[in-house]
């Protein structure tokens, strides 16, 4: 699948990096598969903070998110005999990730618990912090906190479709062919489940927008 | 990756607030833990995992296990319930009848049986115990057998010694209840 020349590597760079990282993930993965168990800890450390943003953000609650990461990284090596190669490493494990969060979250249905991750210091000093404090006339350490609520409480508002596709979409930066072949559904799919998510999110946030 | 260009925009809009989840990223410590956990579960799901005809045999040799020590439980249990039984037809001088003996003279359950019984036919070197709960054994006095080896058993059971349908039900079970309840 690697594609080379200029005006490929020029028009197409991201998906130039894609390829490549796909490469070099499966050559890896096949590392594994003859035996090399050491050499998993490479995924590992190269997908362990994007699974764990992901499944933090669809169960708001960081010790379940840490257990569910665990759980996937766990379950892709059980089944990393079986993987051929005919998707990405990388869409293999958030399929993974994404239906053990689902799976997890449907059964504690009834169950909420919410237990935040700590926000970035910097992000307080972020241009869009400085125009919220500003619209609001509130201190920025209540409102870094306050918005950290609100944020999660909406997201968790979302049916588990929708959260889904926002968080990869909006939070993790996929685009909409690589969450289609995540999920398993149709790109337009995909657009109109993120159309849906954000007007909701629309509703629930409006103090905060405009 | 999708690219968002929309700093011009003064507008706070839902993407913008969505963008700020990127924010909440855990600590070093946080993966240092995370890792050591997972390495953790990782050799625990090496060692149990094993090839499949060894989990089949573990989970078949566990349940056997199981089965054989639920079996060797409900033996031990049997035998000493029903142990006494079997006592009276082996040896009189055996210490457990002995101490059956003096705990049935002392147990008021049992004085309440003698009363009811017709002591004068019986001799006086007999020992009651015994051949009361030893319905197998033979004896020319066949009212005693009958009368005293069931039913006095019986009677510190249902306390209904006078029943003769309790007599004629020769069970090992409510002997040996009896006799533990005597114990």
């Amino acid at each position: 699948m690697a594609t080379s020349g200029s005006v490929t590597e020029s028009i197409f760079p991201a998906q130039e990096a894609q390829v490549s990282d796909r490469d070099l993930d499966w050559a890896v993965v096949q590392k594994v598969q003859s035996g090399n168990v050491g050499a998993y800890d490479q995924l590992v450390q190269k997908y362990r903070e994007k699974i764990f943003s992901v499944v933090y953000n669809m169960t708001s609650n960081r010790e379940d998110a840490a257990d569910l990461t665990q759980e996937t990284f766990i379950k892709a090596f059980q089944a990393i005999a079986r993987f051929k190669g005919k998707s990405s490493f990388f869409t293999w494990i958030y399929r993974i990730a994404i239906n053990t969060t689902m799976t997890f979250l449907k059964k504690r249905s009834r169950r909420r618990f919410i237990s935040y991750e700590n926000i970035d210091e910097e992000v307080s000093n972020s241009e869009i912090f400085e125009r919220l404090t500003a619209k609001n006339q509130t201190e920025k350490g209540a409102l870094v906190n306050e918005l950290q609520e609100k944020l999660n409480d909406a997201l968790q508002k979302l049916s588990l479709k929708h959260r889904t596709v926002v968080i990869l979409h909006e939070i993790e930066g996929l685009e909409h062919a690589e969450i289609a072949e995540i999920t398993k559904t149709s790109v337009g799919t995909v657009r109109s489940r993120l159309h849906y998510a954000k007007q909701q999110l629309q509703g629930y946030l409006k103090d905060y927008l405009g | 990756m999708s690219q968002h260009t929309k700093d011009s925009q003064k507008e706070v809009k839902v993407e913008d607030l969505l963008r700020l989840k990127r924010a909440e990223r855990p600590d070093d410590a946080f993966w240092g833990e995370f890792d050591k956990e997972l390495h953790q579960r990782m050799l625990q799901t090496l060692v149990k995992k094993g090839p499949l005809h060894l989990q089949i045999w573990r989970t078949l040799s566990g349940r056997l296990t199981q089965s054989v020590g639920v079996a060797c439980a409900a033996a031990f249990l049997a035998l000493m319930v029903v142990r006494p039984v079997f006592i009276g037809t082996t040896s009189a001088d055996l210490p457990v009848a002995q101490i059956d003996n003096s705990a049935l003279t002392s147990t008021s359950v049992v004085e309440v049986a003698m009363s009811d019984l017709d002591v004068s036919s019986i001799e006086a070197d007999h020992d009651y115990s015994i051949e009361g709960i030893s319905p197998n054994v033979e004896s020319s006095d066949e009212r005693f057998t009958r009368d005293f080896g069931m039913e006095g058993f019986e009677l510190a059971m249902d306390a209904d010694y006078s029943s003769d349908e309790a007599s004629m039900r020769p069970s090992f079970g409510s002997a040996g209840v009896a006799t533990t309840l005597v114990y």
